[in-house]
C-alpha cells in the first residue's frame, strides 16, 4: 500500500508540474501595457522591418511595449483564427482583403472608425487606401500597402525579335511572346501562370477585355446588373487570346507553374515576360543574372477597349474585438499609417504605398517602380476595380478555377465550357447572397 | 547422432523443470493492489491519449454531421448526412479515389521490393556498414513537404535536373513537361514517394532479418538448400509477420501521405494527382471543415475495413502454416 501511495504522490507531482508549465504569466507590470501583434504574411526580411518600426513606436510611446508574433506563413491563418476564437492573446493583427470578410462575420474584428475621427492622417492617404480604410465606417483594417500587377519584360529579347516597344495590350503581348518563343533553344515568351493562383491572371485579362462593362466595386459583376463578367463576348475573346498566348508564346510545362517557377523563369533568362507584383523587383535585383539594362517594367496590359482593370489586392492592420488595450492599439495603427512608417514598410516589402507623398520619393518615381506611379496617375486607363476577395467562397473559387483552367490548358475543356461554368458558379453564389 | 541426443536431452529435461507457480495466489494478488497500481501508472498515458487523440477524433467526427465553416464558426447547425451527400455527389471525389489506388499500389510495390533488396544487401556484416545504413536511411528523416518541393524543381520541365540528365544521356530529345502532363505527373510523384519510402521497408525488414537465427540457415544448408531456397523457405516464413504488418502500416501511411503531393503538384494538373487526403486538405483550406470531416470519416472507415480484412487474411495464412 505504501508503494501505491508513493506512486500516486509522484504522479500528482508530475501533473502539478505539467499544469504550472501550461499557464504562463502575461500582461505588463507596473502599469505598462504590452500589445500582442500578430502577422500572417510572415517573411524574415519583413519581420525585421516591422521590428524596426515597432522600436520607433515604443520610443515615442513610453509605457507601451509591442510583442510581435510571427507564426510560420503556412499555418499563420489557422493560428490567428484559433487565437481569435479563443478570445485572447491578440491585440493588433494583420488582416488581408481575403480574410476581412470571414473575420468580421465571426465578429472578431473591432470597428475602429470612431477612434479615428479627427485623425490628421486621413488626408495623406491615397484614394485606394481610403477606399479600404473606409473613413465613413466601418473601419476594420488600415491598409499598409497594395499589391498590384505590372508587366516585367526583357528589353534585349524583344529587340532581338524585332520589336522596339514593350507590349501595351494583351494582343501585343500574344504577338511579341509568340515571336520570341523558341522552345528548341530553351527560350520562351511569357511566364504563364497555370498552377496555383492561375485563375487570378485569367481574371486580369477577362476584366481588361470587359473593362467598360464591369462594376468597379465588384469586377465579377456587370455594371448594368445583367449577370457576371464571364457571360460576356468580351470574356470569350479574352480567354481565346489567353489560350493562344499559352500555346504559342509560353513554355509547355507552365501548366504547372506557380509563383516560384514564374519568377525563376524570368530571372534566369528563360522567359521574356512576367506579370507580377512589385516585390519581384527586389528579387530580380538581388538574385538574378540580369543586368539593369536588360529588363524593365511596363503597365498592366489593356484590352481591346484600351483599358485595364487593376485588381487591387491589399492587407493591413486591424484590432481584435477581444483586445483589452484598444486605446494603445489605435496609437500603434495610427503610427504605422502616417509619417515615415508607411513608406519604410512599403520600401522594405515592395508594396505600392498608401500615402500620396510617395510620388515625390525618388525610390518610387524612378526605374521599375515608376510604372506604378504612371498607372496611379492615369485612372481612366488603369481602372481601379475590386474583386470580390472578401466573400466566404473566395478560396473555394480559387481552387476550383485553378483546376478548371488547367483542364482548358490540357485541352480537356473548351474556353466556352469554362466560362459557362464560371458564370453559373458566380450567378448561383450571388443569388444565394441576396 | 547429435540431433538424436539433443532431442533426448530436451525431453529428459522437461519433467525436471520447476513446476509452474500456483496460479491462484498470483491471481488473487493481481486483483487488488497490483491492479490499482497498474491502473494508476497507466492513467496519465490513457488520459493523454484520450484528450489528444480520441477527443479530437470524436469531435471531428461529429463535425462531419454539422455545417462547420470558418466563415461562421460559432454557428454549427446539424445537417445529418448532408456533408456526405455533397462529397459523394462530387465527381472529383471518384477520380481522387482512382488516383489514390494508383498512388498506393504504385508506391507500395516498388518500395517493398527495393526495400527488401536493400535490407538483404545490408544484412551481412561488412566494413562501414553503419555508414551505409545511415546514408540509406537518411530520406526517412526529411519532411515530406520539403521532399515534394525538392522534387518539384528536379522535375521542372525547363530548369529541372531530371530532364537535363535524360537529354544529356540521349534518352530523350526534347524536355518532358513532367508535372504539366497528366500522363507523367502521377509517375513523377510516385517516383519521389518510392525514393522516400524505400528506407522504411529497409529499416523494418533489416531488423526482422537480424532476428532470424543463423542456425536455421546452417540447418537449411546441411539439408542441401541453396541461397534461393533458403530465402523462400527460411527467411520469408520467419519474418512473415513483420512483412505483413509493415505492408499494412505502409499502405495506411501512403494513403495518408498528401504532404509530398502538396509540395510537388498541389494535386494538379487539373486534379490528376489529387488523392483523397490531399483533396481533403484542399477542402479544409477552403474553410469547409464539415465537408472535410465527412471525407475524413469515409477515409477512416475504408482504412479500418481494409485493416480488418488484411489482418484476418494474414492471420489465416499463419495458422495454415502450423
Amino acid at each position: 500500500m505504501k508503494r501505491l501511495t508513493t506512486s500516486l504522490a509522484a504522479m500528482a507531482a508530475v501533473g502539478a508540474l505539467t499544469l504550472t508549465g501550461c499557464s504562463s504569466g502575461g500582461g505588463g507590470e507596473g502599469g505598462d501595457v504590452q500589445l500582442q501583434m500578430v502577422e500572417t504574411l510572415t517573411n524574415p526580411a519583413r519581420s525585421a522591418v516591422l521590428k524596426e518600426l515597432i522600436a520607433g513606436f515604443e520610443e515615442e510611446n513610453p509605457g507601451i511595449t509591442v510583442e510581435l508574433v510571427s507564426p510560420p506563413t503556412e499555418q499563420a491563418l489557422t493560428t490567428v483564427q484559433q487565437m481569435l476564437q479563443a478570445g485572447n492573446g491578440v491585440d493588433v493583427l494583420e488582416v488581408q482583403d481575403s480574410t476581412v470578410g470571414p473575420f468580421t462575420a465571426n465578429k472578431w474584428i473591432y470597428d475602429m472608425n470612431a477612434d479615428l475621427e479627427g485623425w490628421d492622417g486621413w488626408d495623406a492617404l491615397t484614394e485606394n487606401a481610403k477606399k479600404f480604410a473606409n473613413p465613413d465606417g466601418p473601419t476594420h483594417m488600415m491598409p499598409y500597402g497594395f499589391y498590384g500587377l505590372s508587366l516585367f519584360y526583357r528589353t534585349d529579347m524583344i529587340e532581338e525579335a524585332g520589336f522596339d516597344e514593350p507590349p501595351h495590350s494583351w494582343e501585343d503581348l500574344v504577338e511579341i511572346a509568340s515571336a520570341v518563343n523558341d522552345p528548341a533553344s530553351n527560350q520562351y515568351g511569357y511566364a504563364f501562370r497555370g498552377g496555383t493562383n492561375g485563375n487570378s491572371n485569367a481574371a486580369a485579362i477577362i476584366t481588361a477585355y470587359a473593362a467598360d462593362l464591369i462594376d468597379p466595386e465588384d469586377a465579377f459583376r456587370l455594371a448594368d446588373g445583367s449577370g457576371t463578367v464571364f457571360s460576356t463576348d468580351e470574356a470569350q475573346q479574352a480567354m481565346d487570346d489567353y489560350l493562344e498566348l499559352f500555346k504559342n508564346g509560353s513554355p509547355p510545362s507552365s501548366i504547372a507553374w506557380g509563383y516560384p517557377e514564374m519568377v525563376q523563369g524570368f530571372s534566369s533568362g528563360s522567359t521574356a515576360f512576367l506579370l507580377q507584383d512589385p516585390e519581384v523587383i527586389a528579387t530580380i535585383r538581388d538574385d538574378s543574372t540580369l543586368t539593369e539594362d536588360q529588363w524593365s517594367t511596363t503597365p498592366l496590359l489593356v484590352g481591346p477597349s484600351g483599358k485595364a482593370a487593376q485588381p487591387i489586392a491589399t492587407a493591413g492592420w486591424g484590432i481584435a474585438e477581444s483586445s483589452e488595450h484598444k486605446e494603445e492599439a489605435i496609437k500603434l495603427i495610427k503610427y504605422l499609417a502616417s509619417g515615415d512608417a508607411p513608406l519604410t514598410f512599403a520600401k522594405g516589402n515592395s508594396l505600392v504605398p498608401i500615402l500620396t507623398s510617395a510620388a515625390d520619393d525618388p525610390f518610387f518615381s524612378e526605374g521599375p517602380w515608376a510604372t506604378y506611379v504612371e498607372m496611379n496617375e492615369d485612372p481612366d486607363t488603369y481602372l481601379n476595380v475590386a474583386q470580390p476577395r472578401g466573400v466566404a467562397w473566395w478560396t473555394e473559387w480559387g481552387e476550383k478555377a485553378d483546376r478548371e483552367l488547367q483542364q482548358v490548358l490540357l485541352g480537356e475543356m473548351t474556353t466556352q465550357d469554362l466560362l459557362a461554368e464560371w458564370d453559373a458558379y458566380w450567378s448561383e453564389k450571388y443569388a444565394s447572397e441576396e | 547422432m547429435s540431433v538424436t541426443s539433443g532431442t533426448l536431452e530436451r525431453s529428459a529435461a522437461r519433467p525436471a523443470a520447476p513446476a509452474p507457480p500456483p496460479g491462484r495466489r498470483t491471481r488473487r494478488a493481481f486483483t487488488r493492489r497490483r491492479a490499482l497500481t497498474i491502473a494508476a501508472f497507466l492513467a496519465p498515458a490513457a488520459v493523454f491519449v484520450a484528450i489528444f487523440t480520441y477527443y479530437p477524433l470524436l469531435s471531428g467526427g461529429v463535425g462531419a454531421f454539422r455545417t462547420w465553416t470558418v466563415y461562421n464558426i460559432t454557428n454549427q447547425p446539424w445537417v445529418g448526412f448532408g456533408n456526405f451527400e455533397t462529397v459523394l455527389n462530387d465527381p472529383l471525389f471518384y477520380s481522387t479515389v482512382g488516383n489514390t489506388v494508383l498512388w498506393v499500389i504504385g508506391s507500395l510495390v516498388p518500395q517493398f521490393v527495393i526495400g527488401f533488396a536493400l535490407a538483404l544487401w545490408l544484412r551481412p556484416k561488412f566494413r562501414f556498414r553503419g555508414i551505409y545504413q545511415a546514408l540509406v536511411f537518411f530520406p526517412w528523416a526529411v519532411s515530406g513537404f520539403l521532399i515534394g518541393i525538392l522534387f518539384r524543381w528536379m522535375f521542372n520541365g525547363e530548369f529541372g535536373v531530371v530532364n537535363d540528365l535524360l537529354m544529356k544521356t540521349g534518352i530523350i530529345d526534347t524536355p518532358l513537361p513532367w508535372l504539366a502532363d497528366p500522363a507523367l505527373a502521377m509517375p513523377a510523384i510516385i517516383l519521389a514517394n518510392v525514393w522516400y519510402g524505400v528506407t522504411f521497408f529497409a529499416i523494418m525488414i533489416l531488423a526482422a532479418l537480424q532476428s532470424v537465427p543463423d542456425e536455421l540457415y546452417e540447418a537449411a544448408s546441411l539439408d542441401g538448400a541453396g541461397r534461393v531456397r533458403a530465402f523462400w523457405h527460411v527467411t520469408v516464413p520467419y519474418i512473415r509477420t513483420t512483412l505483413a504488418l509493415t505492408v499494412l502500416l505502409r499502405t495506411i501511411w501512403i494513403f495518408n501521405f498528401p504532404d509530398l503531393i502538396f509540395g510537388m503538384t498541389g494535386g494538379g494538373p487539373g486534379g490528376r494527382t489529387h488523392i483523397v487526403t490531399s483533396y481533403m486538405i484542399e477542402i479544409t483550406q477552403q474553410g469547409d471543415y464539415g465537408r472535410a470531416s465527412a471525407l475524413g470519416l469515409i477515409v477512416f472507415m475504408v482504412l479500418a475495413i481494409f485493416a480488418v480484412f488484411y489482418l484476418l487474411a494474414t492471420r489465416e495464412r499463419k495458422e495454415a502454416l502450423r
